[in-house]
């Protein structure tokens, strides 16, 4: 599977072998190959953190993100067998990491403000100021939705990743990430057009 | 604007570029915990192989730890950029390996293309004092530690340089996979620093309980002697498979399980064929010189079996008999198990029965025979399929074989498909009563293949002579696109055999040969005698198969004839004709359902010999690409000084149209051997 890992994504898609060049790196590392490993870190940091950037939308906290996966990937690199391709792997941690940021970014935000406020202001506050680009707004809109659903959007439209692709990264059916993809469609529209209600 | 329009402006705000601060600090921190994790499970580094289940519950429940110290890794900035990268320095000291941190701007830059260089550069030239102000401080509390070798190091900067180097080297050599093999780097020297990797070593050894034969080379036969090299023909392609995953894995597979004819005949080629069912198979015979010596010779014998339309295919009556043991209960096994055989159902004819048999604890029928039209029944069956209990594999297989004969078809093909994870636990039969279990089934006209699936535990010598006793393929099956090839591309292959017990012999002319050397075969040969005995049980062709015999053969008065003449020796008598003729090739085969065989013969003469490699087909140049590698992994002496490079570049200049990325494929396994391989 060809997959898009930022940087080297145009790269990767014109040269097939590439791709073999990241999954061979990356069976030598789970192997213990301490150089195969520092490469691999090296190369794929860049990726880790624009995808964490993408998923927190704030520099302090893509940075942690991306050293928490970082340390992750040192742990269990050799848990790795090889199966499947390793950037779909790489992709499962970076989301699995982004998504619990999230979540305790939630737990803070509910702590202070309260349950009530969660609905409308969950995980925005503290974010680094931004233009209010249409981007923006609706990114604002979809980290509000279900995690399933926010990771199935993230994946897709933000990643460009293929349902099949998205598929594999969340260990999930196919036709399970197309739902989640329609079920977010729908309660985006509707918060859409709450906002423009008020 | 569409909500879908609206979506997709998500991938465009990705603005924000990593800081090097915090790229370091990341680097560093995963190399600590890549040697700190090496420490913890080195015994334990390849148990298991769900990975994915495992690693979500892990990741859950090692996050708060992470957010807490990078909390305070990042709001402390000094800290971080001083303390993490000593730590990475101290253990690069310690271990006498390299720095992270040098060999992430050297490889940054060579992957990450030229638009990444001056960016790279730069952050070196800033690095190298904060590096060398590090180390000196890392001399003291070291001292304590007691290494010598921190203190007989070289001053820092140098040493960093030096290592940089060789790390860049390094990296050209082992991973410049742009096609570019034919073209060896002027820097890929031998590395001065050796890189011993006991992890991996260690890490790959003692997990493996596969059982495979151990089988040595053919050796050298010399012509005068021993004229006649009798084999049978077998189309096996498990050894392919095998292999691949071992180098997936990032491990030389163990040279025994390498065979290299199953390795060449892995390959789909496009030899020329028979063009009626009248002559089952037709062989293609060519002499070159070889690729890895140019004082000898290669007889290339490609022989491809008729292609039944599917019109004229006779119906077929399969009974899955498959393993879903607990031990299954992987995503490489079970679950890989039913998409293959799914893909199995699609390629069948409505009037063909399939029927499921398990076997774990109590071996029990999941299906009675069912027509193929009967698609969706199949496919819940299929569905319905839990792993657990132990396996019980004697009691399964006699009760697929008596679902086989009751939904027998005469005329027809009559199969039992097995599929298992390896160990056949057998119960209170042990491994001979079995295969003759399997041979006095095939006289009934049930025949067998096997398919393999998971490792750690595959029992690839069972298999091998199930199948072979069963008439008929043992492949391995380790991903779906393998089991597309196996099950779809070649059904017709390992369904419809067209002429079974096929045998090749080959004499060869004392005249013209003085040596002779085959390429693979060793558990194939047969007695001389053998070939002439239509009660010997040879391998079978299936419709559409190629079978691809290789021989190193060295021409007389060649410098590489390593036996002198005896003194004392007679002068053979020189045939008739004999001056033109090199070899004389003899294949027999029954018709399905025959009992006597039919003789074919053909003399290789001049007229097949071709001055020069580059004049033979390109299937015939890849195929001995192929037979190169098998045998460089098999540590052949014979190619010792035939490099990855070379075959690479071999196989890369034949691949041709490679409809399947087969041949693709191949070429990224040899490069992956070239990088394990020293």
């Amino acid at each position: 599977m060809v997959m898009r890992n930022g940087a080297l994504a145009e790269k990767r898609e014109a040269e097939p072998a590439e791709t073999c060049d990241l999954q061979a790196l990356a069976v030598l590392a789970s192997n213990g190959d301490r150089l195969a490993f520092a490469q691999l870190v090296a190369v794929q940091y860049d990726f880790i953190f624009r995808t964490a950037w993408r998923w927190t939308r704030h520099r302090e906290m893509a940075e942690d993100v991306a050293q928490g996966v970082c340390m992750k990937l040192g742990q269990s690199i050799r848990n790795w067998r090889g199966e499947g391709a390793f950037s779909t792997w790489l992709y499962r941690l970076v989301v699995n990491a982004a998504n619990d940021a999230h979540r305790a970014r939630q737990r803070e935000n509910r702590k202070t403000e309260g349950y009530l406020n969660y609905a409308v202001s969950a995980a925005i506050e503290v974010v680094e100021p931004h233009s209010d680009s249409p981007t923006d707004e609706l990114w604002e809109h979809v980290s509000q939705l279900p995690e399933k659903q926010r990771t199935a959007v993230m994946l897709v439209y933000g990643e460009g990743l293929s349902h099949g692709e998205a598929a594999g990264v969340m260990e999930i059916a196919e036709s399970t990430v197309s739902f989640h993809l329609h079920e977010a469609r729908k309660q985006l529209k509707a918060m859409f057009e709450k906002e423009r209600a008020r | 604007m569409k909500m879908e329009d609206r979506l997709r402006s998500l991938a465009s705000g990705s603005s924000a570029e990593p800081s090097q601060t915090a790229r370091e600090a990341a680097i560093s921190a995963a190399m600590t915990a890549f040697e700190k994790a090496g420490e913890e499970k080195k015994p334990a580094a390849t148990q298991g192989s769900g990975f994915a289940g495992r690693l979500i519950s892990s990741a859950t429940r090692n996050w708060s730890d992470f957010m807490t110290r990078n909390r305070l890794a990042t709001s402390t900035a000094l800290a971080t950029v001083l303390i993490v990268p000593l730590a990475g320095y101290l253990t690069w000291t310690v271990t006498g390996q390299q720095s992270p941190l040098e060999i992430t701007s050297e490889i940054g830059r060579d992957i990450a293309g030229p638009e990444a260089e001056p960016e790279a550069k730069k952050d070196k030239q800033a690095d190298a004092p904060k590096e060398q102000e590090v180390a000196v401080i890392a001399q003291a509390p070291l001292a304590d530690v007691a290494q010598p070798q921190v203190h007989a190091a070289p001053p820092a900067g140098t040493l960093f340089r030096g290592l940089a180097k060789t790390a860049s080297e390094r990296q050209t050599r082992s991973f410049s996979m742009d096609g570019a093999l034919a073209q060896k780097p002027a820097s890929s020297l031998p590395s001065p620093i050796p890189f011993p990797n006991p992890d991996r070593d260690r890490a790959a050894a003692p997990e493996n309980r596969d059982r495979i034969q151990a089988v040595s080379d053919n050796p050298l036969k010399i012509v005068k002697e021993e004229p006649v090299s009798t084999f049978s023909a077998d189309v096996d392609t498990a050894s392919y498979s095998l292999m691949r995953r071992a180098l997936n894995e990032g491990r030389l597979p163990d040279p025994e399980s390498v065979r290299v004819e199953e390795l060449v005949n892995y390959f789909p080629y496009d030899w020329q064929g028979p063009d009626s069912a009248e002559t089952p198979f037709k062989a293609n015979v060519t002499v070159m010189p070889t690729p890895w010596n140019k004082d000898t010779q290669i007889l290339h014998i490609a022989v491809k079996g008729y292609d039944i339309k599917a019109a004229q295919r006779p119906q077929a009556n399969l009974v899955f008999l498959l393993d879903v043991s607990g031990s299954m209960n992987a995503p490489d096994k079970l679950p890989l198990l039913k998409s293959a055989f799914k893909l199995l159902i699609d390629k069948l004819q409505p009037e063909d029965t399939v029927s499921i048999v398990t076997y774990a604890g109590n071996a029990g029928t999941v299906l009675e025979p069912t027509k193929a039209s009967e698609k969706a029944r199949i496919i819940a069956a299929m569905d319905a399929l839990e792993p657990g209990g132990s396996t019980a594999g004697a009691s399964g297989i006699e009760e697929a074989y008596r679902l086989a004969e009751r939904a027998f078809v005469k005329g027809g093909v009559n199969r039992v498909m097995l599929a298992t994870d390896g160990d056949f636990n057998v119960g209170p039969m042990d491994d001979a009563s079995l295969k003759r279990l399997i041979e006095k089934k095939r006289e009934s006209g049930v025949f067998l293949s096997v398919f393999g699936f998971g490792e750690g535990n595959y029992n690839d010598q069972l298999m091998q002579v199930l199948a072979q006793n069963g008439n008929g393929v043992a492949a391995y099956i380790d991903t779906l696109a393998e089991a597309e090839k196996t099950l779809v591309q070649e059904a017709g292959s390992s369904l419809f055999p067209i002429a079974s017990d096929v045998k090749f012999q080959i004499e060869f002319n004392p005249a013209r040969v003085a040596e002779y050397r085959q390429i693979g075969f060793e558990t194939r040969a047969l007695k001389r005698e053998d070939f002439n005995n239509d009660k010997i049980d040879a391998g079978d062709i299936g419709s559409g198969h190629s079978v691809t015999a290789i021989y190193e053969i060295v021409p007389v008065g060649s410098a590489a004839v390593s036996v002198s003449d005896l003194r004392y020796g007679e002068k053979p008598a020189e045939p008739a004709n004999a001056s033109s003729e090199i070899a004389f090739v003899k294949m027999r085969a029954k018709r399905p359902g025959e009992v006597k065989s039919e003789l074919t013969e053909m003399a290789v003469t001049d007229g097949n010999v071709l001055p020069a490699l580059n004049e033979a087909p390109e299937d015939v140049r890849f195929s001995l690409a192929v037979a190169a590698f098998g045998q460089k992994l098999r540590k052949t002496q014979a190619v010792s000084d035939y490099g990855y490079d070379a075959i690479g570049e071999m196989a890369s200049q034949s691949r041709g149209s490679d409809p399947f990325g087969y041949r693709a494929e191949f070429l990224k396994l040899v490069r992956l051997a070239g990088a394990l391989d020293r």
